[in-house]
């Protein structure tokens, strides 16, 4: 799915948190680096509408992320930093059934794609459990889930592996690997980086690297060391 | 009473439609009031806690889910007993205690998004006069089903932190960060409504 930025930018509240940039995402695997409050989220957020360029547009398939919003919104599925907060059912297999709602679908197929998806995550015996008391992996897999069962083309994570303990980050990881859909991944966890095809560093709200993993780390170190 | 806390199960309340069970939950509350002989009332109440046991969800935690509610019941039924008659007063205890169980066996065979569903279909009357939209009404009700647990469990770190500075926890130290912190959270969560197409017609 090829997403286009053409001289996007946003400012809150006259601050410009990204100034305009222009490129286009179309690589399977994509990274993005940088400090906090660098502009990571706000760029990812741009991609499916959730923020709205104040100059510029951006489009995803060809469909503008304002204009076509819903449509676009459809191709891009988000996981936010905390998943917690985008589960709005208590319990998984309500909230994952939930997101199937009026795009009509029967009972059944709606009940037949929710045990696919938790199937294909691997977490078939969350089905019932209740959100809250989901631990930091299993939410990860859980909001991973939920948004998957729609079908976007490109997942987007906004620091997946942030909170989590070294075991269920390597299952993280490898859930994203093994993903047949495009990717775009915001991380701190620079090792998640290494097979990935691009990597775009941001720096104060400009695009400071747009390169393979190798040389955007480089440059992410040199910028973290000063 | 409706806190999203069904359980698991096949049981022939599990399989009676939600609709079903809010009518007749409804039309017994009604009817119960129309009822003062004590011996049908603890037959009532003794069907209703057979309805409540037969959905499997299992004595400790029927006992945990009610004892709260039945408690008050008990006292509202002990104030009855002071200030009326004994008769009076088991006729209280009994239509209420009915209606507890009889609500708890609804609440433990119905889903969260089965009463959801319910609610927008009472509301479509409102939403063609315009006044609101259904769908929303009945995603708010999901909402706060979810992060009531969320907020309570935040309300107890909040305490704890202010107890940990060696500061008393007083109701406005504590609910002012409370607030604060539930709004920003409200932010991403509307933001994840959109997200996630919760919204979409
Ligand atoms: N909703 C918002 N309102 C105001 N300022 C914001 C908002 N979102 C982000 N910002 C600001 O924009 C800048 C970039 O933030 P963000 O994209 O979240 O950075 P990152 O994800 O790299 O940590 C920061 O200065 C942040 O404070
Ligand atoms: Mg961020």
């Amino acid at each position: 799915m090829e997403i286009v930025f053409s001289d996007a930018s946003v400012s809150f509240a006259g601050r410009t948190a990204l100034h305009p940039l222009s490129l286009t995402l179309f690589e399977r695997r994509i990274g993005i680096i940088g400090l906090n409050g660098s502009g990571k989220t706000t760029f990812a957020r741009l991609i499916n509408g959730l923020v709205r360029p104040t100059t510029g547009r951006v489009t995803i398939g060809g469909l503008d992320t304002v204009a076509d919003e819903e449509a676009a919104r459809g191709r891009a599925g988000f996981i936010f930093q905390n998943p917690q907060h985008q589960m709005i059912l208590p319990v998984l297999a309500e909230d994952i059934a939930f997101g199937l709602k009026n795009r009509g679908l029967s009972a059944t197929e709606i009940a037949g794609r929710t045990e696919a998806v938790l199937q294909r995550f691997g977490i078939p015996h969350l089905a019932r459990r209740r959100i809250h008391e989901l631990s930091g992996g299993e939410t990860q897999l859980a909001a991973i889930a939920s948004v998957m069962v729609t079908g976007p083309d490109v997942l987007i994570l906004d620091e997946p592996t942030n909170q989590l303990d070294l075991k269920n980050r390597r299952l993280i990881e490898k859930t994203v690997a093994d993903l047949p859909e495009q990717a775009i991944v915001i991380t701190h966890d620079l090792g998640l980086l290494d097979s990935f095809d691009r990597v775009l560093l941001f720096h104060q709200g400009r695009l400071a690297a747009d390169a393979p993993p190798e040389d955007a780390i480089s440059r992410y170190r040199e910028i973290a060391a000063c | 009473m409706l806190t999203g806390l069904d359980i698991e199960g096949t049981t022939l309340l599990h399989r009676t439609s939600a609709r079903l069970k809010l009518i007749v939950l409804f039309a017994v509350a009604a009817g119960l009031f129309a009822v003062s002989n004590v011996w049908l009332l603890v037959a009532f109440a003794i069907i209703a806690a057979g309805l409540y046991a037969s959905t499997g969800i299992g004595l400790r935690e029927a006992f945990r889910r009610v004892r709260f509610v039945l408690f008050t019941v008990l006292l509202v039924a002990l104030a009855n007993y002071l200030f009326h008659s004994l008769s009076d007063a088991l006729a209280v205890l009994f239509r209420l205690g009915t209606l507890v169980l009889l609500a708890a066996a609804v609440t433990a065979t119905t889903t969260v998004s089965a009463f959801m569903d319910e609610i927008a279909v009472l509301l479509r009357p409102l939403e063609r006069l315009g006044l609101l939209r259904a769908a929303d009404v009945s995603l708010a009700v999901g909402l706060v089903l979810r992060f009531a647990p969320e907020i309570l469990a935040r309300y107890g770190d909040i305490r704890e932190a202010h107890r940990a500075r060696g500061l008393r926890a007083r109701p406005l130290g504590v609910l002012v960060p409370l607030v604060i912190l539930t709004l920003k959270d409200a932010d991403t969560i509307a933001m994840a409504i959109d997200a996630r197409g919760f919204r979409r017609q």
